[in-house]
């Protein structure tokens, strides 16, 4: 039971993550590789905001969130000079800096040696300890998310970035303006996913950079081509779908020397067969070809 | 009164002169062509003119305001729509919301507009869904509104583009050869278009690049001949195009 709704916690957690990046990825056509570093910026600002000025766990996800928001803006403004590999790259580039950063600043961070004993979240004098708590608290936090992105999704700002997203020279002569539109979007992803890295710091109550590598961007990306994107089921599917995969695999009954490793390949395979047979994921509505958006 | 100013404009790229000291200007109301063999600049003209380029020499003056320095969507902005040779229609979105997503403007595409002015986003979806309509049915895609536009042939996409840039609002319209690689039942509705939107509404102004010189003579009142990137000729269009060097450069005859 408690496997179960660890499962249901991690999914909800990945979910904001998700439905976040989808309005870059998704809307906006822009590939990221940095999702990570806004999730890790997220969890470590608000769990040192907890720890050094004792502030408890709702000011302290909403102060991370402002800061993280800072930092997708101070980020975006060099990254969204590029399109396509270019931008892919740049973020690349920030996800390896911020890494760095968050694995060497010892007298901040305590780097390698992670921050252990985070504080349990306090919301409105309740102390939130049991894993039922938790998955409220994270599902509250996730409707609160989805209500917003949706809404996002298909307002006028949405329907400028997939404007934009299919052929910026057309919208821009519509006059949308690239650079905002996109850097909103930007902004927007990081600070949900500075949520998510709030809740799953208090959650695991331990966090260290390791959690926040390229490795994560990539999964999260690989959610997002999975599922589908552009729209609001392709996220869900991808999440459940990447994060229960590997569980079930965990019940072939593999001997356990090799086990590990045909979960890889096997997890592996998938992808690629997914790639083949459904390239705009499995719920999908938008391919992503960042290769087709000519430039003239 | 003029409209669209263009003074002294020159474009060299890797040091080729495109564009050499054009000065120009385009009146409302009216369809001015502008022809030219291949090579000869009208392109890079438009590019110049939209911000997608910038020139080095000269300015351009749109309803009195100066507009040389301003990028792509500023431009927009000030009321000059574009139709691009190799169309550009939003692939992925239905024929419905390419136009609708012309009729928004930059202050309601803010991520905080939804929520702060949740009433007057519904009643500008509900208006715009019908200004949308009414443009769709103006260039006869009502059948195919909600197919996405990846799906219609070139000639229909045509079509969707100039829908756009009608529902854009756009008082100068640059048209990039509207009517190349189109059937001949295609191109007469798109120069029945053409000569309605002057018809209904006096302040629209159409430049239009083309090589179909029967195109030419049906619409445009004014032609500018462009050659090696300078304005040849200027003049009423059987005047240019009954001009000896005209037809000698340019026509092959």
């Amino acid at each position: 039971m408690n496997y179960i709704l660890h499962l249901l916690i991690m999914i909800e957690i990945y979910l904001i993550l998700a439905y976040g990046l989808n309005l870059v990825v998704g809307f906006g056509g822009l590939l990221s590789l940095c999702h990570a570093v806004f999730y890790g910026i997220g969890a470590y600002a608000s769990t040192l905001l907890m720890i050094k000025t004792g502030i408890s766990f709702l000011p302290a996800m909403l102060m991370g969130m402002a800061i993280t928001a800072l930092f997708a803006f101070l980020v975006g403004i060099p990254a969204l000079r590029f399109r396509g590999d270019h931008f892919v790259l740049v973020t690349l580039g920030f996800q390896m800096i911020v890494f760095t950063v968050l694995y060497n600043w010892v007298g901040l961070t305590r780097g390698p040696y992670g921050i252990p004993g985070i504080p349990r979240p306090v919301v409105f004098g309740y102390e939130i300890t049991s894993l039922i708590g938790y998955l409220i608290l994270v599902g509250v936090i996730l409707m609160v998310t989805i209500i917003i992105l949706f809404i996002l999704y298909k307002s006028p700002f949405g329907l400028a970035l997939k404007a934009l997203r299919d052929d910026e020279m057309a919208a821009e002569g519509l006059g949308k303006s690239p650079i905002h539109t996109f850097l909103y979007a930007f902004i927007i992803a990081g600070g949900f996913a500075s949520l998510a890295g709030s809740l799953y710091a208090t959650y695991v109550t331990y966090i260290d950079p390791t959690s926040f590598t390229l490795d994560e961007s990539i999964f999260l990306l690989s959610v997002l081509l999975v599922g589908g994107t552009g729209n609001r089921l392709g996220p869900l599917v991808g999440v459940v779908f990447m994060i229960l995969l590997p569980e079930a695999l965990r019940f072939l009954g593999l001997p356990d020397t090799v086990a590990p490793n045909v979960r890889q390949m096997i997890y592996g395979l998938t992808l690629i067969l997914l790639m083949f047979l459904r390239p705009q994921g499995i719920a999908g509505e938008y391919k992503i070809n960042h290769y087709g958006k000519a430039e003239n | 009164m003029e409209k669209l100013k263009i003074k002294n404009i020159s474009k060299a790229i890797n040091g080729l002169k495109i564009v050499d000291r054009v000065t120009a200007s385009f009146l409302p109301g009216r369809i001015t062509g502008l022809i030219g063999p291949n090579g000869a600049g009208k392109t890079t003209l438009f590019h110049i003119i939209t911000g997608e380029l910038r020139s080095d020499t000269g300015e351009i003056n749109y309803r009195g305001e100066d507009i040389t320095l301003l990028p792509p969507y500023r431009v927009a902005r000030k009321g000059i729509g574009r139709l691009f040779q190799d169309v550009r229609v939003f692939e992925n979105l239905t024929v419905s919301e390419n136009v609708v997503s012309a009729c928004y403007d930059h202050r309601v595409e803010t991520p905080w507009f939804p929520f702060l002015r949740k009433k007057r986003w519904k009643a500008l979806e509900r208006d715009f869904k019908e200004k949308s309509d009414y443009y769709i049915d103006y260039v006869g895609l009502m059948e195919v509104k909600d197919v996405p536009a990846s799906s219609l042939s070139y000639g229909q996409q045509k079509l969707l583009a100039i829908a756009r840039l009608l529902a854009g609002g756009f008082s100068l319209l640059l048209l990039d050869e509207p009517t190349a690689g189109l059937n001949p039942v295609m191109i007469k509705k798109i120069l029945n278009i053409l000569k309605r939107i002057v018809a209904e509404d006096q302040g629209k102004t159409i430049v239009l690049v083309e090589h179909d010189m029967s195109v030419v003579t049906e619409v445009a009142d004014w032609v500018y001949f462009m050659n090696e990137g300078r304005i040849a000729f200027f003049g009423r269009t059987d005047h240019v195009l009954g001009d000896k060097e005209v037809r000698e450069i340019y026509l092959g005859l």
